[in-house]
């Protein structure tokens, strides 16, 4: 043991963070829909299923798999510390145990995956009175402008009540309902609906005030920043009061952080999502777009990324993340480069969009073709620029990668170069002998104990 | 009326020997652009009458409605000297055998403190500069400013009285009182050449001599000049005496006998200064007799001097007359061209010693030997100084100067950026030169070609560069220096579209006023926010202006005028600070501390610079400031952007594998010391010290990752240990006024934190000088708030001089510096509140 650690006492002092979550539920059979799981586990005659827990759910996991196996007899898993995040629904390691479909428990990003999920949304109490008095006070119906509401998924058990108040009172809004299966308007996992319980399309919101019954977080936050709607508003039930939200400021930054990859030369492609048609499709679409502009681009996988792990990488000049759109690394400053979304990317260097936008696309797939998103690539001409960053000249340089494979040897030699040109600027390269240049010097007691503490380190 | 031709003056150009490139320097208001006009009357393309009214080289509307020179303006003018006057000219290298044209290429520059940056550019591409002061003021701030930057970069000077009407008409001076003023701004100039360059340097005498003709005197606005020279010649016939003997007796203490008819270098009563008596005492007499309108005594001053009226001007008598008279008789293109042509330096003498100062390259280099023969056959060498916008949208010439070789319109260049560094890649087009064309006030002609020793503009290479550049055909030639400008952009104001849509078309615009102006800065800060920083608040107002108007062509809200602060510390680092890394493995120990007075300042000057010899900036630091010479040589690097002025200095001993981890904690100090702690502003002044560095013995968990973050960290637990401070930026300010407006000036200064460090009166005026350092936060309005408290009296000039601390402590709630650092933050969107030094600092 003394070879791993000097002092054994730290280990046993060492106080740890653990959240909290002992969970008493009482009514588990109803809060966790155990017979519709039940029964939609039969229905789909399925035989191997995992249930996917986020961390404050793995106390009750236990108790709901033994409520399922008494109901059903099939072979199940529960899943705990998901790769990435545990909105997302874990379908490698779902394969691992060659599951057929997954039961999804706790809060859900809604994003697409390729294995059959069912979604079991959390339920919080929502007092109705609180949400009417507050819309009644702060939105009249006969204003000219439409409404729109959304809620938050913890309250999609009381969705018919809210919806029917809301329609009486507001008769000519919508109601952005939670919509699990994929379908043609769906958007963040919601659509719209109007009070003859048509579908109607996102753009209607353009003009709309949206008005948001939920708490802070990031599901709200990239409502209101993918949702150009005339104004955004957060009524929330617990704290009793209505909030305008604006995310200007955020804009301004992601506008920089824009124009910061147009003067990327290097561009990494992190890739924080596990495999799956899309991810596929936008890594292979960030690649072409990094190509048309004569940016090199690496793929980068590291697990969960951290500010360590990327920093290793010094001669990447940005990150664009393909992740779940609730990932807050996306806002995080500590890091030695930033990190873009794919949205941004394809703003720098897809000249085919609008240079003007007013709203964001946090959600890749939406990006992908036949996506609400979606823009033709076009192929960038040679041309210069300032950059208001660095205030120098950036030129676009298209490299002719695409006309096949008699410029191999050019390739190659323009591959060595740029390593090369990275390289040269780094004072320590590791190889050179430095004969004659190094001092003899004495024989000196070198470092001692293990690194956590060497034993003759100053004070 | 154009007397010139464009073939003329190509044919012109290869006669090097006979041009002259010359740029027009002055304080605000001393009349260089109204003098400039008497030239370009003389060479012909405005009429004469309207010569001294039409500020030709304003040609901007904005120029002409203020009556302030914005941007600087080139002119190409053609001038024939006379037989009798060519044999001034001695040197074989100022003059082509049997030519008696000159072709000269002409700057006129502004004035005004702020737009300093437009003079600078001026200077790099011409060899003299043709001083310019108003005899009742004197020499000002700016004269010196600009005077000074003209010998730093080889420059002659000449220098021209100006507004001498105005010392007649209304202060009604003595003659012997004019000498007096005369002799006192010759020497004031004098002082100030001499300090900042000597007899025996490569340029020769660069000192002013009336005596010699490089002293001109006369009123601009009148249109009249003269040199001694032009009274020697009036006076040697009649005197028997040789030209240049009789110069030197019209000037200085020289002394003529009406009745005795005997020189004396003494005054006495008999006795009459030889300048009043022969020069001044005859345009007295002219003056006294048109102002008060003695008909009899002008006819026969006329038929004296030899002035005839025309029919035109018969019926015209006061103000107008005298005009007239003094524009026949003393013709200003006459003698400044004259000056001009016999005192400055052709291409050809002034590439010589001008080389080493141009040229970062090896002096024995093929370009380097181009320059110094100033050689059309040599390989091209042009330095583009500044871009001047053309009438397509967006589209810039690039001006400049050709030091060697020949541009030629369709010629495949290398255009160099102020970036590119020989044998790489950064910063290099290889292009074509569409179009050379020549530039002349507000007409430009195209030319096919253009030979070194030239100022012409380019077509088609604006897109490569943002605002200067080398352009050479020479595959290894180096960069030529950049230019140094006297003033910084330290004033800075936000702008967005009013509507929010046309927020592209804002950043379009703002590109090109980056490229449009040598000074102007337009910045995307990490916040978002577009920032636009000029040298002050009338530079600023000119910028926004161009830009709302001209570039992006869309309204544009802007935010209160705000300076950018810097981060600094005051005192060593109360501990030994240690970060560990990511993994726990790796321990970097290090103490911040402020660097002495001074050495910032060296560094910004590049008195101290990254590309030094280490052990000769290890002896310069040792010596100056007292740093340990070890120590000193082992200054990793600076930093922000490798050259700003914080060092990171290793002092550690035996540590193994530092040198492996070098990289990665440059690239940590160069993060820290562009974001501080603070508001992440840039750092100035700190000196880091690498004390200690325990690293993990396996290379693989000493990486990148575990360095770069855990440096950062380090470095802000030693900022934040060593009592941080803000730094603000202060300007130099000078004020002139009469004494009883001193008084309002005191008042207003202590109310904006100013203090005043020198009054002293300007000799042989009643106005006094007033100079003081004022925080540039505190100057916004400042010229308007004085002028109403000393009764329009006063007039300010501001240069930014130095950085100060900002007084109190940024980490106390409710200090001045802790509601900037707040005000910075919540601008930037950080969290605010105070960095928390555990958040960085770790334990064993």
């Amino acid at each position: 043991m003394a070879n791993f650690t000097t002092d054994g006492k730290l280990c046993i002092e060492r106080e740890l963070d653990i959240a909290n979550a002992d969970h008493q539920y009482e009514d588990i059979i109803t809060r966790f829909n155990i017979l519709e799981t039940c029964e939609w586990i039969t229905d789909n005659k399925y035989v191997k299923v995992c249930l996917q827990f986020p961390d404050d759910l793995l106390s009750v996991s236990a108790a709901i798999y033994h409520e399922i196996k008494k109901r059903v007899n099939v072979d199940l898993y529960i899943l705990g510390d998901t790769s990435y995040a545990s909105c997302c629904v874990d379908s490698v390691a779902a394969m691992h145990v060659q599951g057929e479909a997954v039961i999804h428990y706790g809060h859900s990003c809604f994003t697409k995956s390729n294995i059959p999920v069912f979604i079991i949304l959390p339920k919080s109490d929502l007092n109705l009175d609180i949400v009417k008095k507050l819309l009644l006070e702060n939105f009249k119906s006969n204003d000219n402008t439409e409404l729109c509401l959304f809620y938050d998924a913890e309250y999609e058990h009381c969705k018919d009540e809210i919806a029917s108040f809301w329609f009486q009172n507001y008769p000519q809004s919508y109601v952005a309902f939670i919509q699990i299966e994929e379908t043609n308007h769906r958007f963040l996992g919601r659509i719209i609906r109007n009070e003859k319980n048509e579908i109607v399309s996102v753009d209607i919101l353009k003009q709309c005030t949206c008005i948001h019954i939920g708490s802070r977080g990031q599901t709200l936050f990239n409502f209101t920043v993918s949702v150009p709607a005339s104004k955004w508003y957060l009524l929330d039930p617990k704290e009793n009061k209505v909030d305008i939200l604006e995310e200007t400021i955020w804009f301004k930054r992601r506008r920089f952080l824009v124009e910061k990859c147009k003067d990327a030369n290097i561009i990494g492609i992190l890739v924080c999502k596990l495999a799956g048609d899309q991810t596929k499709d936008i890594i292979s679409r960030m690649k072409q777009l990094c190509r048309v502009n004569g940016k090199k681009s690496y793929i980068v996988s590291v697990g969960k990324p951290n500010v360590a792990k990327l920093a290793n990488f010094p001669e990447i000049d940005i990150y664009v993340m393909i992740a779940c759109p609730e990932n807050d690394l996306y806002n995080n400053r500590d890091f030695y480069k930033p990190i873009v979304y794919p949205f941004e990317l394809e703003l720098a260097f897809n000249s085919n969009r609008e240079s003007y936008y007013n709203y964001h696309v946090t959600d890749y797939d939406e990006l992908l073709r036949g996506k609400r998103h979606y823009c033709d690539i076009s192929h960038m001409k040679e041309a210069t620029d300032v950059s208001l960053i660095t205030g120098n000249i950036r030129e676009t340089k298209i490299q002719s990668s695409e006309e096949g494979s008699k410029d191999l040897m050019e390739k190659q030699n323009w591959a060595l170069e740029n390593i090369g040109q990275n390289l040269q600027e780094r004072s320590w390269k590791g190889l050179e002998q430095k004969l004659g240049e190094t001092e003899v010097k004495r024989v000196e007691e070198g470092r001692k104990g293990i690194p956590l503490q060497y034993s003759n380190e100053p004070e | 009326m154009v007397n010139f031709t464009v073939d003329e003056i190509r044919g012109m150009m290869d006669k090097k020997r006979n041009i002259r490139n010359m740029s027009v320097i002055a304080h605000v208001d001393h009349g260089k652009s109204t003098l400039t006009d008497s030239l370009v009357s003389k060479a012909g393309i405005i009429a004469n009458a309207r010569a001294g009214e039409t500020r030709f080289t304003d040609t901007r509307k904005d120029e002409q409605d203020r009556c302030i020179t914005i941007k600087s303006t080139a002119i190409s003018m053609y001038f024939e000297l006379e037989e009798k006057d060519l044999v001034f000219i001695t040197n074989p290298d100022q003059r082509e055998k049997s030519e008696k044209g000159f072709l000269i290429n002409l700057i006129d520059s502004p004035g005004h403190v702020d737009f300093s940056s437009e003079v600078t550019a001026a200077l790099r591409v011409t060899d003299g500069a043709l001083v310019v002061v108003d005899c009742v003021s004197g020499v000002c701030v700016q004269t010196e400013t600009v005077l000074r930057q003209a010998i730093a970069e080889r420059i002659k000077p000449i220098l021209f009285m100006n507004k001498m009407d105005r010392a007649l008409l209304e202060l009604q001076l003595e003659s012997e009182e004019l000498y007096q003023t005369f002799q006192r701004i010759v020497e004031n100039v004098n002082v100030i050449i001499a300090t900042y360059s000597d007899d025996s340097g490569p340029m020769g005498e660069v000192r002013v001599d009336p005596s010699k003709g490089s002293v001109g005197f006369g009123s601009g606005l009148h249109g009249w000049a003269f040199t001694l020279k032009q009274f020697a010649e009036m006076y040697a016939d009649k005197f028997k005496i040789d030209l240049v003997k009789l110069m030197n007796r019209l000037w200085g203490e020289n002394f003529f006998n009406a009745t005795t008819k005997k020189w004396s270098k003494q005054k006495d009563n008999d006795n009459k200064r030889s300048f009043c008596m022969y020069v001044l005492d005859p345009i007295y007499k002219v003056f006294k007799a048109i102002m008060n309108f003695q008909k009899e005594e002008i006819d026969s001053l006329l038929k004296k001097i030899g002035v005839t009226i025309k029919h035109e001007d018969a019926d015209k008598d006061g103000k107008a007359l005298l005009k007239v008279v003094m524009r026949t008789w003393l013709p200003a293109g006459e003698a400044l061209l004259q000056m001009i042509a016999i005192h400055l330096p052709s291409p050809v003498v002034a590439q010589k010693y001008r080389m080493e100062m141009l040229y970062e390259g090896p002096h024995d280099d093929e370009a380097a030997i181009g320059i110094k023969n100033c050689d059309p056959e040599a390989p091209l060498m042009m330095y583009v100084s500044k871009m001047v916008p053309t009438s397509d949208k967006g589209r810039f010439y690039a001006f400049g100067r050709v030091f060697s070789g020949k541009v030629i319109t369709g010629q495949k260049a290398r255009i160099m950026g102020p970036n590119f560094q020989p044998g790489k890649k950064e910063d290099l087009y290889e292009k074509t030169i569409q179009r050379t064309i020549l530039m002349m006030g507000r007409y430009v002609e195209a030319i096919e070609d253009v030979p070194s020793g030239n100022i012409c503009g380019l077509v088609g290479v604006d897109q490569f560069l943002v605002k200067t550049g080398t352009i050479t055909t020479y595959k290894n030639a180096h960069n030529m220096k950049v230019m140094k400008f006297s003033v910084s952009p330290v004033v800075r104001v936000a702008v967005e579209p009013k509507n929010p849509a046309d927020l592209p078309k804002l950043v379009e615009g703002l590109k090109r006023l980056a490229k449009s102006d040598p000074m102007v800065q337009c910045i995307n800060e990490e916040s978002g926010e577009h920032i636009v920083a000029g040298a002050g608040e009338l530079h600023l107002e000119i910028c926004l202006k161009d830009l709302e108007e001209d570039h992006a062509c869309i309204p544009i809200k802007k935010s209160d005028p705000v300076v950018s602060y810097r981060e600094t510390v005051s005192e060593e680092s109360n501990q030994m600070c240690l970060s560990k890394s990511p993994n726990k493995h790796n321990r970097l120990f290090m103490k911040a501390t402020p660097m002495p007075d001074g050495l910032p300042e060296d560094i910004d000057e590049g008195k101290v610079n990254p590309r030094d010899d280490f052990k000769t900036r290890a002896r310069y630091l040792g010596e100056k400031y007292e740093y340990d010479v070890t120590e000193a040589r082992k200054i990793w690097c600076f930093g922000p952007e490798g050259t700003g002025p914080n060092i990171l200095v290793d002092c550690s001993k035996g540590v193994q594998y530092l040198n492996e981890i070098k990289d990665s904690v440059v690239a940590g100090f160069q993060w820290a010391a562009k974001e501080g702690v603070m508001a992440e502003e840039n750092l100035r002044g700190v000196r880091f010290n690498i004390y200690d560095v325990t690293l993990h013995t396996d290379a693989i968990h000493r990486g990148g990752g575990q360095i770069i973050p855990t440096t950062r960290r380090c470095l802000y637990a030693c900022l934040l240990t060593a009592a941080p401070r803000l730094m603000e930026p202060v300007y130099l300010c000078e004020i002139q006024c009469p004494e009883v407006a001193v008084g309002g000036i005191y008042g207003v200064l202590n109310r904006r934190r100013g203090h005043v460090f020198e009054e002293s009166q300007v000799a042989g005026t009643p106005m006094f000088v007033v100079k003081a350092y004022l925080p540039v936060n505190e100057s916004f309005g400042f010229t308007a708030d004085l002028r109403s408290n000393t009764g329009g009296q006063a007039f300010p000039q501001c240069v930014f001089d130095h950085w100060q601390i900002l007084p109190g402590d940024p980490c106390e709630p409710g200090s001045k510096p802790y509601v900037v650092v707040q005000e910075t933050r919540k601008r930037k969107g950080l969290k605010e509140g105070l960095p928390d030094l555990a958040q960085y600092l770790d334990k064993l």
